[in-house]
């Protein structure tokens, strides 16, 4: 039989509440974003995750070993969209949704939503924490995988590639989170399929639309910063020409930052006003 | 120490009804002092709680803690209190080291003094033993201990506890309550629910009985059981009484 200390061991454990009522931690928002951070860092630490993960750091070396052997010539160009749309494109959006997704709706379940909206700045450091721990997970699988692709790729100077590819990875986890943190505290509970939706309509419907909607995503900037990183702006026909922007990098760059910003800032003040009734925890 | 001043929470239910979950509750708890909150399933318990916990905004009314209104400031209530659930919430993959410091750090509480807390915290609450061992492993008690352990690592003058005794046995229910009786008298003021009356009732100094949102009773037990009866029996007469 296990027995909990009764002899009053917190009176000497801990200053008396009156004294400690004066100097009780706020904390700082930065500090519990960490902590945040860290403990869903340490949640995705699991063999079934690795899994994945290495499932992830493969698949495009592998497809680009398949396409080497059916292709002939110099195909550095093929080679270029192949790692696009399987790195900044596929496997960031994959791994965004399977880490950014569930930020609340996995806080819901698990019961301990409530322990952390407790906390002085639990709310908005659960989605800012979980924000950074998605980032950073992504984008350690993506870099992985295109060192391992250009590895395999069979271009010639392949590492030449490899700032620009890490940028759009970076874009691409930055802005592809925050779009995704909208699903999850509006819907949480099915963040997952709101945000495929998201990702469909918005970032392949609305991005490839010729029109001022497609300013506001993530794949304008993208495809944008890997033409201009690419100089193929002047070879692409004029058709062409409209699914890309012409602005400068900077410009790409701080179009994404700031969406990102707008859809994190709306985030947070959603997820501050959520009440979820004791029914929706687990 | 924990003010409710006439706390009206009302919900809008699927079928459009509004729900008035809380009906104009009133009651405080002074610093030293451990209430017991009484009600049937439905009663409106978990709401006022939730409420005082930051996690629902009350419809009109006011609930402080420490002072602090949790709607005018609800970051300054909630570094004043500790809360416990029904749920014992703990990570399954994480160990009670790593969950009491997780949530140290997410409270804010220093570095320096954070392993020391920690460390007090699993002896006290009888976790060292199990401290490295991934909480999936521990017992329904041993998970208990570790979100009161939780709940207490900042150190907060208030706490509130919704149904802590309701996954323990009567040996883990006993050693928890006894618990609960050293930090109130430290001059902590702790509010906690529960279903279970003969638990409580030689361990609270004092009684809240809701019934149907509203407040039907409140005392010490011999005001609410009278100079023979229990407080069983005392409960049962004013959730009557309020539904006559």
């Amino acid at each position: 039989m296990t027995t909990i200390t009764t002899t009053n061991p917190i009176g000497t454990m801990l200053p008396p509440p009156a004294a400690a009522a004066q100097a009780l931690p706020r904390g700082t928002l930065l500090a519990a974003v960490l902590a945040v951070a860290g403990f869903q860092l340490r949640r995705l630490f699991t063999l079934p995750r690795l899994a994945i993960a290495a499932l992830g750091v493969l698949f495009p070396a592998a497809v680009l070993l398949a396409v080497r052997k059916t292709l002939s010539g110099s195909m550095d160009g093929t080679v270029v969209v192949i790692l696009y749309a399987l790195i900044p494109e596929a496997l960031c959006m994959l791994g965004l949704l399977v880490t950014m997704c569930p930020a609340v709706a996995d806080e819901l379940e698990r019961g301990t939503w409530a322990h952390i909206a407790v906390r002085p700045h639990g709310r908005r450091a659960l989605l800012l924490g979980s924000f950074v721990a998605a980032v950073a997970w992504t984008a350690a699988v993506a870099i992985l995988a295109l060192c391992l692709a250009l590895a395999v790729s069979g271009m010639a100077h392949p590492w030449k590639r490899f700032p620009l590819f890490a940028g759009l990875v970076g874009l691409s986890c930055l802005g592809r989170a925050a779009l995704f943190a909208l699903p999850a505290v509006i819907v949480p509970k099915r963040a997952l399929v709101a945000s495929v939706g998201v990702a469909i309509v918005v970032e392949y419907l609305a991005g490839f639309l010729p029109a001022v909607v497609n300013q506001l995503t993530v794949s304008l900037r993208l495809r944008s910063l890997l033409v201009q990183g690419m100089g193929w702006g002047r070879q692409m026909p004029a058709g062409m020409q409209l699914l890309i922007d012409p602005n400068p990098v900077w410009v790409q760059c701080g179009a994404v930052v700031l969406l990102a910003g707008v859809l994190l800032v709306a985030s947070v003040l959603i997820l501050d006003r959520r009440q979820f009734p004791p029914s929706e925890e687990g | 120490m924990i003010e409710v001043i006439d706390l009206v929470k009302h919900y809008t239910a699927a079928d459009g009804r509004i729900v008035r979950a809380v009906d104009g509750v009133s009651f405080a708890v002074a610093p030293g002092e451990m209430v017991g909150l009484l009600g049937a399933n439905g009663a409106g318990k978990t709401t006022t709680l939730r409420v005082l916990a930051t996690l629902l905004r009350p419809t009109s009314g006011t609930a402080r803690v420490a002072g602090s209104d949790v709607v005018l400031d609800p970051v300054g209530a909630r570094c004043q209190l500790g809360y416990v659930s029904a749920t014992t919430g703990v990570p399954d993959r994480l160990t009670p080291r790593e969950i009491l410091q997780s949530f140290g750090r997410l409270h804010g509480v220093a570095a320096e003094t954070l392993d020391d807390r920690v460390g007090q915290l699993l002896s006290v609450l009888d976790l060292i033993s199990c401290a490295d061992r991934p909480a999936g492993r521990l017992s329904s008690g041993q998970r208990q201990r570790v979100s009161v352990g939780r709940a207490l690592v900042h150190n907060p003058p208030a706490l509130v506890l919704d149904e802590p005794t309701s996954v323990l046995d009567v040996f883990g229910s006993r050693d928890l309550l006894a618990f609960l009786a050293d930090l109130r008298s430290d001059g902590r003021a702790i509010l906690l629910s529960t279903h279970r009356l003969h638990e409580i009732e030689n361990r609270c100094d004092r009684f809240v009985i809701i019934h149907g949102g509203r407040v039907a009773a409140q005392g010490t037990r011999a005001q609410l059981a009278g100079p023979a009866g229990s407080l069983e029996q005392g409960f049962f007469a004013a959730v009557e009484g309020a539904r006559a």
